[in-house]
């Protein structure tokens, strides 16, 4: 809970610090909603059902985080800042180290772009010729289509 | 079906002085690419053109980018849905 991201070279106990839950499990007994105790050993060992039933209340309560609950029991308010800074110091080192994907460049133009400046124009039949190409390609493009070949809903014969 | 297409960019590649074809869509997919250029650079020359077309006022009006080097020259137009690059060295 709150990973956004790991990596191999951490150490463990980082690791096990960091998916430690924000906000403590409210019952960690996990006692039955109903508010009842109950003594297992009064639970008689024919009853199978009840305690199938009470397993999976028990794990529904475990998979829910009490949100009622977590005020009054949750962490002090220092312990939520610390947290939260313990978090952010964490992201900025990864944000530093993470660098964005360049696109690749095109190909490599110029070290002295005095001479290139200084060049002639681009003629313009390279300009008609790549005009050219365009619209050529624009046609070819134009001539894809779908060649249906067989039927694509058949139908199945019902008697 | 692309055949059309394929066999036009070998024959643009055949022409003197032209290193590299690239063919892609308005939204940078590569249609089909030859030499130099390759389908990484799709996204860029879909962009260059469609920047070099908002510089304009006519809409009609479709400007072809000319990237200048040392090792040639970008040529990139864009014709209906497609923007096409040709890199061609300088004669």
């Amino acid at each position: 809970m709150g990973c956004c991201y790991s990596s191999e070279s951490e150490t463990a106990e980082q690791d096990g610090d960091e998916r430690k839950p924000l906000i403590p499990h409210p019952n960690p007994d996990s006692k039955p909603p109903n508010g009842t105790e109950r003594n297992p050993a009064n639970i008689s060992s024919t009853r199978t059902d009840e305690q199938a039933l009470l397993s999976i209340i028990n794990k529904t309560a475990q998979n829910i985080i009490d949100v009622s609950a977590a005020d009054s029991q949750g962490m002090e308010q220092h312990e939520y800042m610390d947290k939260a800074r313990q978090y952010s110091t964490k992201l900025a080192v990864l944000s530093s180290t993470l660098s964005q994907k360049k696109p690749p460049p095109l190909p490599s133009l110029t070290s002295q772009p005095h001479q290139v400046l200084a060049s002639d124009l681009v003629p313009y039949s390279d300009i008609q010729q790549v005009c050219k190409v365009a619209a050529y390609a624009y046609s070819a493009i134009s001539q894809i289509k779908v060649d249906a070949k067989e039927e694509l809903v058949v139908q199945f014969a019902i008697p | 079906m692309e055949a059309a297409l394929e066999q036009h960019l070998d024959d643009t590649m055949k022409n003197p002085g032209i290193v590299g074809v690239l063919c892609t869509d308005a939204q940078g997919h590569n249609l089909g690419c030859r030499g130099s250029l390759s389908d990484e650079h799709g996204g860029v020359v879909s962009v260059l053109a469609k920047q070099a077309a908002s510089l304009t006022k006519d809409p009609t009006d479709t400007p072809t980018v000319c990237l200048e080097s040392d090792s040639g020259n970008v040529l990139v137009r864009t014709h209906g849905t497609i923007t096409v690059a040709v890199h061609k060295m300088v004669s």
